[in-house]
């Protein structure tokens, strides 16, 4: 953990009246992809929004690289729930806007050329003159994870990236996200409730209580063997047990550990858990 | 289901057709019928219906038509002060209609930009815009003429102070209501305020921005005829007022059609640039 | 009491700290000085001159050595000097379309002002107020006003602050008329007239001081038994026509207009009421005289000439074709021509042959404006009582307007005052008290 990419430390969010999360800590190494598994209301969003700058937590604070993040970076992407493309832009353009933010002195060509390649890369290359309104929910979704990929962060955060998109969609999606991660080893960060989505991407994954006042139960390590396929996932050795382990926790742990957690549970050091291996 | 173009087309016309046409029949036979009979010299110093005992009646489209043709065929002359052809009064309002207008955009985007970006702004501002925005314009007149001193610039003035208010509120309103999410795209692109306010913030605000524009300019020319009447000198008002003072009811009807027209192509002229700033999600 | 020192206000305008800029107090003291101020520029005519001299002899060694060369005008022509070169010469006269306003209008297409090397623009107006709002803004440089308005601005009546104006020259006499819509023809006697609705062009006009004390003199009180309204003139004959009004006595070429639409007819001109009244007056801002002499003596010669012009009967007609014209008065020249020539359609029928139904005269008589201010203080527009001789004196620039005329070779009265017979009554300016005093109907 001391060489975590990432390391956060002790974060909480309250308001007035209530407590979404507290005290929780965790790390991302470099390379490795990390799933955030939890209820609504446990504050996931918010946790993802603390890692990419967008909020600050209440309590406790977030070491990237070795620094206390004070804002949004260009080296934390984010793929938001919604694609969040600016509809009065074509597709081109949305990536070309993130490539210039980038890259401020690239001369328009080139910007051009790039925003194609990244477009390219997921397969829209027709699509580049669309606006958004003219593309389909997955293409949509395509042209936000271009966006992301585009600006080479050294962190990308998802934030339920899929959730909007219908089974077919979302599944051709979590493979073409696979394939990149893989390809560019690229940290990561995502929020899901889909468990599957999680043991398909995920090294290790989080889980948190039900809020309020959620905390971080336990975590996951995910010991199947990489490359994994959507179609093959569930012929793979453990995953079944991984599976049952953490469906077990959303139905019924998720509720009891938000009632009362175990008297040797450290919020430092939440259990390791290595199911099925 | 669809109507076709030419057939509502058709529709409109035949309605104008019957319109003017019942115009012109009434004014004709209340115009035959004679009265009393008076001598010719007194005759020739009368209106021919005084002659014959009656009023001057409402002109006819046929000579309403007579007399816009009239003024169309040289609609750009200047012959004195007070004698111009209705092009360049035209242009006259459309000069102040454009100075006014554009002086209170350049004020009301970047004001309304702020309001929007600023609650704080927005409510300390609030009291003053809600008191200031009823007030009718014209209302603004004689201060600006007491203060200014120039009625020309007070005429524009007024076209300033009543169109400042829909750029202004539609502005703040839709950088107010700019998404979210697009905000946080740009800050986790780490955009400068300037590059976000210019490519995020300003196109997805343009559209109710250019509604506020559309209302203002629609207000600005409604105003612009009133404030011309008011304090003369040059424009379309102005000239409805001079043939008001020349009792040429034919002129009044030819500038409430000018106006019209013009208000339509103003609008228009707007609506088109809403057209390609709009987008849909 | 101190008595006020002259030049000492703070308007910089060479009058009497006590008049205009200040609450004037009761005023005979102080108009006194005034009137003297007013002989003292006509013979000093430069400022440091004049200020020279009073500082050497004092003011009242000064008018003592003036008196002894009384009458003034030998004295003027004694110090004439010849013209000098305008100080502007390009100037903005604002105007009303109405034939009161003939000299202003048709000395711009007839070369008077470019003869006294004078860059004119005659503007046309919308309205009265509008006028005279322009006029205290300083867009026009002169301008065509009715005659008591001068003297209400300088009084500070009807205006937030008082605004010196002087008239320089009378436009025209006569030339007004009472006109009554149509449906009224058989009701000629103003006793049948109880409940009707008047239209005068503005508050502060002879349209309405003449009317008030025609209807005044037959009985009725123009406060109660009638409605007095301001109209502009050109609205005049479409409220007639829209039975907004039952009448109006307005300015000429709307009575004609009346007529010549079908809409009334004329039941009584002005002049029957005063022969010889003032209408519309040639009004400049009270510093012009002293800040651009030679642009104000250039002007008001312009002015003086085209108004003699106009007078002249052989020459209406051609004045009645360029006045009608669209750039000025804006109206069939067969009106204008009614009206200028004075044989006129009456609207009953009838043609009438009254040549000396409107006159162009310039001289603004101080008994004229002492008429009006009588007037002013009969009907509550002016509250407090003033020195009506002495402000007579100085809005009235009878000396200036005489000088003028007797360049242009016209005949110039003794003295500008002189007694009238109005509405029956007879008016003495020297004596106006019992006049107002003797009113049956009053406000004051």
């Amino acid at each position: 953990m001391n060489h975590a990419y990432v390391s956060v430390e002790g974060i909480a969010r309250r308001y007035p009246g209530a407590t979404i999360f507290e005290d929780l800590w965790f790390g991302v190494n470099r390379g490795e992809f990390v799933c955030l598994v939890g209820h609504s209301g446990c504050g996931k969003t918010t946790v993802l929004n603390i890692l990419a700058g967008l909020e600050k937590p209440s309590d406790g604070e977030v070491i990237v690289d070795g620094q206390a993040i004070e804002g949004p970076s260009l080296d934390r992407a984010v793929i938001f729930q919604g694609h969040a493309l600016m509809p009065w832009m074509t597709a081109e353009q949305n990536v070309a806007f993130a490539l210039s933010c980038r890259h401020k002195d690239m001369p328009r060509a080139q910007l051009r050329d790039a925003a194609r390649e990244a477009l390219e890369r997921v397969g829209l290359t027709a699509a580049a003159d669309k606006k958004p309104s003219q593309l389909s929910g997955g293409m949509k979704q395509r042209v936000g994870i271009a966006r992301a990929f585009a600006i080479a962060p050294k962190m990308l955060l998802m934030d339920e990236p899929f959730s909007a998109l219908d089974a077919l969609t979302r599944g051709a999606l979590q493979d073409e996200v696979a394939r990149l991660v893989s390809e560019a080893d690229q940290t990561a960060f995502m929020i899901t409730h889909d468990v599957d989505e999680a043991i398909l991407l995920a090294d290790r994954i989080l889980l948190m209580t039900n809020g309020p006042d959620a905390r971080l139960a336990e975590v996951v390590v995910n010991t199947l063997p990489r490359p994994r396929m959507r179609a093959t996932l569930h012929k793979l050795p453990g995953y079944h047990a991984l599976r049952e382990h953490i469906l077990d926790f959303l139905i019924t742990r998720s509720r009891l550990m938000a009632q009362g957690l175990p008297a040797d549970w450290n919020p430092r050091h939440a259990p390791e858990v290595r199911p099925g291996a | 289901m669809l109507i076709p173009f030419w057939r509502s087309s058709l529709l409109s016309l035949a309605l104008l057709i019957l319109f003017l046409g019942a115009w012109e029949l009434a004014l004709r036979s209340s115009a035959a019928t004679g009265g009393s009979v008076v001598d010719a010299e007194y005759a020739a110093l009368v209106g021919a219906a005084a002659a014959q005992g009656g009023q001057t009646p409402m002109p006819m489209p046929s000579e309403i038509a007579a007399r816009l043709w009239q003024l169309l065929r040289d609609p750009f002359y200047v012959r004195g002060t007070n004698d111009q052809g209705i092009g360049v009064q035209i242009a006259y309002s459309l000069a102040r209609v454009g100075i006014g207008f554009g002086l209170a955009a350049l004020v009301a985007i970047p004001l309304g930009f702020a309001i929007g970006m600023s609650p704080l702004l927005g409510a300390v501002l609030n009291p003053f815009i809600q008191v200031l925005r009823p007030v009718s314009p014209l209302a603004w007149m004689p201060l600006a003429l007491y203060t200014i001193k120039d009625s020309s610039i007070s005429s524009v003035f007024v076209i300033f102070i009543c169109s400042i208010w829909p750029m202004l509120l539609n502005t703040a309103f839709g950088v107010g209501s700019v998404r979210r999410e697009w905000l946080n795209v740009a800050r986790t692109l780490e955009a400068g305020s300037l590059k976000t306010a210019w490519r995020v913030i300003l196109p997805a605000a343009a559209p109710t921005i250019l509604t506020g524009m559309r209302i203002s300019i629609g207000i600005a020319w409604l105003v612009i005829v009133a404030a011309e009447m008011l304090v003369g000198g040059t424009g379309i008002g102005y000239w409805v007022w001079n043939q008001w003072n020349n009792l040429s009811l034919a002129d009044i009807v030819i500038a409430i059609l000018m106006i019209g027209l013009v208000g339509l192509l103003l609008d228009r002229l707007l609506g088109w640039v809403a057209g390609a700033v709009a987008w849909q999600e | 009491m101190t008595r006020p020192t002259p030049f000492a206000c703070g308007c910089a305008m060479p009058h009497q700290s006590g008049f205009a800029c200040d609450a004037p107090t009761d005023g005979t003291g102080a108009f006194g000085a005034a009137a003297d101020e007013a002989v003292l520029r006509a013979v000093f005519p430069a400022a440091p001159t004049r200020r020279a001299m009073l500082a050497t002899f004092g003011s009242a060694t000064l008018m003592a050595a003036i008196a002894s060369v009384f009458p003034l005008g030998h004295a003027r022509e004694a110090f004439a000097q010849t013209p000098a070169a305008p100080e502007k010469r390009d100037l903005k006269i604002g105007f009303i379309a109405i034939t009161c306003a003939t000299p202003i209008i048709m000395a711009k297409p007839m070369g008077f002002y470019e003869r006294q090397g004078l860059n004119v623009d005659v503007i046309r107006t919308a309205g009265w107020a509008v006028i005279r709002d322009r006029a205290i803004a300083g867009e026009y440089d002169a301008a065509h006003m009715l005659a008591p308005m001068p003297l209400a601005m300088s009084l500070g009546v009807g205006v937030a602050n008082p605004i010196p104006w002087s008239v320089a020259a009378i436009e025209n006499i006569n030339g007004q008329a009472i006109t009554l819509a149509m449906k009224h023809r058989d009701k000629r006697n103003p006793r049948d007239w109880r409940g009707f609705r008047f239209a005068v062009p503005f508050d502060f006009s002879m349209h309405n001081y003449l009317l008030r004390d025609y209807l005044a003199e037959a009985g009725l009180d123009p406060d109660r038994d009638v409605q007095i309204r301001s109209v502009p003139p050109p609205e005049m004959v479409a409220n007639l026509r829209a039975d907004n009004i039952d009448g109006f006595l307005g300015p000429d070429p709307f009575n004609q207009r009346a007529v010549f639409d079908g809409v009334g007819f004329i039941h009584v001109l002005t002049k029957e009421m005063w022969d010889g009244h003032p209408c519309c007056a040639f009004a400049v801002p009270r510093s012009m005289v002293q800040t651009q002499p030679n642009t104000f003596a250039a002007l008001l010669r312009a002015i003086v000439e085209a108004t003699a012009h106009a007078n002249k009967p052989e020459n209406r007609r051609e004045v009645a074709r360029v006045v009608s014209a669209e750039n000025y008065l804006n109206q069939p020249e067969t009106v204008v021509q009614q009206v200028l020539t004075g044989t006129y359609a009456d609207g009953l029928g009838q043609v009438q042959r009254v040549p000396n139904r409107v006159g162009f005269d310039p001289f603004p008589w101080h008994s004229m404006a002492i008429w009006m201010l009588t007037q002013m203080r009969r009907w509550g527009q002016l509250t407090r009582d003033v020195d009506y001789k002495g402000v007579a004196e100085q809005v009235y620039l009878a000396l200036d307007a005489g000088r003028a005329m007797r360049e242009a070779g016209i005949e110039v009265p003794a003295s500008p005052m002189r007694s009238y017979v109005i509405n029956g009554r007879t008016f003495d300016p020297n004596d106006p008290g019992p006049y107002l005093a003797a009113q049956p109907i009053r406000r004051n």
